[in-house]
């Protein structure tokens, strides 16, 4: 079959310098970061890799939302439909820990908890639970608001549901504070290991969705947003608040 | 083809988003993994093909040194070779073709996912440079991966890498799948190959997280203090067989599946025939593996301690993934019935590997019963097995998809001549390799050891194999050599070359150009990939 050379070059070749910057600072800010500081105990190589690779993600990143804030791909809208089954794979990493919880613990029998696990405060998740709904909801008449181009009234919900966030973080933050005051560090047991881990876990996904909330509000300040990036930010952090309901009711209450 | 077309700019390589350029990207990632690794595999058979240190000139380093090929060679194998080659290269280049879409549904992302691949073939690089390269095998396990000297970080984030690479690689190509198919184009009218990656993609989808949370713990546990896997302070050691493998027994389907993809592929063009039971191969064969992928993995853990009816329910859930595959393999030799059959190179490849999957795969069934597993459970009889089936069956079907294509991704011919010897030398090779290793596995020779002075007379049988192994390493760098004479000067070739009637080769141009396709495609109601008037 032939074609003529000219027809076959209408579209140029895209390129992206988002990507391999992203990932080369992922790269260098945390398995070599890490290796450094904990493996070979090297302040200062750890200061150079996280010094490199920091600006290097956060750059990557910025292209990457700015392209998509501004250039029309060969490919585009597909996010909403992509995002679930990204979701499902966060579903299964949560297993991984869960079942991993489960297992000791129904295998332990009457020696759960392990020696050096204090008693609970079962008040602070019930609060914590309520501020990550309250925020769920907050988020949801922002993208009200939005659909309606009501951009004032989008910043506003926006920042109020970032603000819920942050004090959730806060939350978390205090209650490690108390329980490591407590003596009760991740290598206090197995419990602990499981505790901050699936807890940590699931913050570090709250830190995620609020960088996708700042990176939606810095261009809502000149009345930009992008449709796929509001939608999916509303859904990932969705899907954080019902991960909390697993957080919570098996780490805190059973 | 225009003067500027030709020109090569490496920035739009580099930064590329285009999914045929990041295939290509992933195809030479792979094969420079498969290279380093093919050496540790070299140093191995040396190793053992005297009694004793061989390489080393005391039993301290020999050991040590053992341990790092092997934890090498199995890790970029299977994770930074079999894996990316398959879903990564081949997938990448040739599905959005398939389905006559202009791109992948995030060609960012997918951007994202080679460079995350390139990233973790770094990270197990580093392990050369380092002072304390990994011992740990491919896998891991405590306690030993935690007590070890050794840099168990370097292996927990080679994993992290490459398996957030194959999650991104999942939702993108599932999204493109089941979104951008060409108009008319119903599930049916698929290729094989796309069934086959869908399906892998799957339980990459499923299963990788899993392993990530898995590495995770232990890179804690070793570094952090924590106790997941200590019994002492309440985990369990157990624990960790049991996610890894709920992972990686399900990843010898993501590589099984592709492979067999790519040889429907060949097999259907070279014998210029229609697939045979297509339905039954793709929902009760891919699918049935999918199903059943995640309820075996048990087997793995035979000789670790367990009740009997553990053992017993996961060797009946075993033997039972030989229905699908079983279907499969029907299938894939019902294509060749009464078809107008041609021993081109790629086909070559393709049925080597049709008869290193029925050696691989029903060298399996004793391993699945546990009666016998638990002699066989750590001998080279499991070695053999499993380099038959996952080391060199998939190996070869890699091969056969870069002959298959080479046309369509260079615009040139491979040269037939060196590629022959070169095929004749991997094929006799992996035998002479291999079928030792299954005699002497059955006489008892426990696998792993780089010294076997209590069982000197398994000595013959390793320096034959030795010998195998020189041979494929003469066939592969051969191979690969005339892949890069080829592509670089190699004979113009004509746009279909075999005459397939599939949408990659009908419809575009070699190589083809940003965008893929000149006009929208679309197929009729009765169009197929394979309608070769049969």
């Amino acid at each position: 079959m032939s074609q003529s050379s000219t027809s076959q070059h209408v579209h140029h070749w895209e390129v992206s310098w988002a990507p391999m910057v992203a990932t080369f600072g992922i790269l260098f800010a945390l398995p070599l970061a890490f290796s450094a500081y904990f493996v070979y105990e090297n302040t200062l190589l750890t200061v150079i890799f996280a010094g490199i690779g920091t600006p290097m993600m956060l750059a990557g990143i910025a292209k990457w939302v700015s392209e998509t804030l501004h250039e029309k791909p060969l490919i585009e809208g597909m996010s909403p439909v992509g995002l679930p089954y990204f979701i499902v794979s966060e579903v299964f990493i949560f297993l991984g820990f869960f079942v991993s919880y489960w297992a000791m613990r129904l295998s332990a029998g009457n020696a759960w908890p392990p020696e050096g696990t204090p008693e609970f405060n079962t008040q602070l998740p019930i609060i914590m639970t309520v501020i990550l709904v309250a925020s769920s909801i907050t988020y949801h008449v922002a993208e009200e608001k939005y659909e309606h181009n009501d951009f004032p009234g989008f910043r506003k919900w926006l920042i109020i549901s970032i603000a819920l966030g942050l004090i959730f973080l806060g939350c978390t933050f205090y209650e490690y504070n108390h329980l490591l005051h407590q003596g009760f560090a991740p290598s206090t047991n197995a419990f602990s290991s499981i505790f901050y881990s699936i807890t940590g876990f699931h913050a570090s996904h709250v830190i995620v969705g609020l960088g996708v909330f700042i990176a939606i509000l810095i261009p809502a300040f000149s009345n930009k947003a992008h449709k796929s990036l509001v939608f999916c930010g509303g859904v990932y952090w969705h899907f954080v608040d019902v991960v909390w309901f697993f957080v919570a009711s098996q780490v805190y209450f059973w | 083809m225009s003067k500027k077309s030709e020109k090569f700019n490496l920035s739009e390589w580099i930064f590329t988003t285009d999914h045929k350029r990041i295939g290509v990207m992933y195809l030479i990632g792979s094969i420079a993994a498969f290279s380093v690794a093919g050496v540790m595999a070299i140093l191995i058979r040396i190793e053992q093909s005297s009694l004793g240190p061989t390489l080393a000139a005391d039993a301290m380093t020999a050991g040590q040194q053992y341990n790092q090929w092997l934890y090498f060679h199995g890790a970029a194998m299977i994770l930074a070779f079999l894996i990316p080659g398959l879903t990564g290269f081949a997938a990448n280049y040739f599905l959005p073709l398939m389905i006559g879409a202009a791109d992948v549904a995030f060609p960012r992302i997918n951007a994202l996912s080679v460079w995350l691949f390139w990233a973790g073939i770094i990270v197990a690089l580093l392990g050369f440079v380092i002072p304390d390269a990994p011992d740990i095998m491919w896998t891991g396990y405590p306690p030993y991966s935690i007590l070890t000297g050794g840099n168990t970080a370097f292996y927990v984030f080679t994993v992290h890498l490459l398996g957030f690479a194959s999650i991104l690689g999942a939702v993108n190509f599932l999204v493109t799948v089941i979104y951008m198919r060409a108009p008319g184009m119903g599930w049916n009218q698929l290729n094989m190959f796309v069934w086959s990656t869908v399906t892998a993609f799957v339980i990459q989808l499923v299963f990788v997280p899993v392993l990530a949370a898995a590495v995770t713990m232990l890179l804690f546990d070793k570094y952090l203090g924590t106790h997941f896997f200590d019994p002492s302070a309440g985990g369990d050691v157990l624990l960790y067989q049991n996610l890894f493998w709920f992972y990686s027994h399900p990843a010898v389907y993501v590589i099984l599946l592709p492979a067999l993809g790519i040889l429907y592929e060949v097999v259907a063009t070279f014998s210029k025939n229609r697939i045979f039971n297509y339905k039954a191969a793709v929902y009760g064969g891919m699918w049935g593996v999918v199903l059943i992928s995640g309820e075996v993995w048990v087997h793995h853990l035979y000789v670790s301690g367990m009740p009997d009816w553990i053992r017993i329910g996961q060797m009946i859930s075993t033997l039972l993934i030989s229905l699908p595959v079983g279907l499969l393999a029907i299938s894939l030799f019902g294509t060749l019935y009464k078809g107008a059959i041609t021993f081109e190179l790629p086909m070559k490849y393709a049925v080597s590997c049709l008869f290193l999957f029925l050696i691989g795969g029903l060298t399996g069934i004793p391993l699945a019963i546990t009666a016998l597993d638990l002699h066989l459970s750590d001998t080279s009889f499991i070695h053999a097995h499993f380099h038959y089936i996952m080391g060199i069956f998939a190996t070869f079907s890699v091969f056969a998809a870069v002959y298959y294509w080479f046309p369509k991704m260079t615009g040139k011919m491979y040269n037939d001549k060196w590629g022959t010897i070169g095929f004749w030398l991997n094929f006799i090779g992996v035998n002479v390799t291999f079928m030792p290793l299954f005699k002497i596995g059955v006489d008892g020779m426990p696998r792993r050891y780089w010294n076997y002075e209590m069982f000197p007379q398994f000595e013959t049988w390793h320096y034959i194999a030795m010998l195998g192994a020189l041979l494929v390493a003469s066939g592969m760098i051969i191979t690969i050599l005339n892949w890069i004479m080829s592509a670089m000067n190699g004979k113009k070739s004509v746009d279909n070359p075999w005459k397939s009637k599939s949408l990659e080769w009908t419809h575009t141009v070699n190589p083809p150009g940003p965008g893929n396709f000149l006009k929208d495609v679309k197929v009729a109601d009765d169009w197929t990939p394979y309608d070769y008037g049969k």
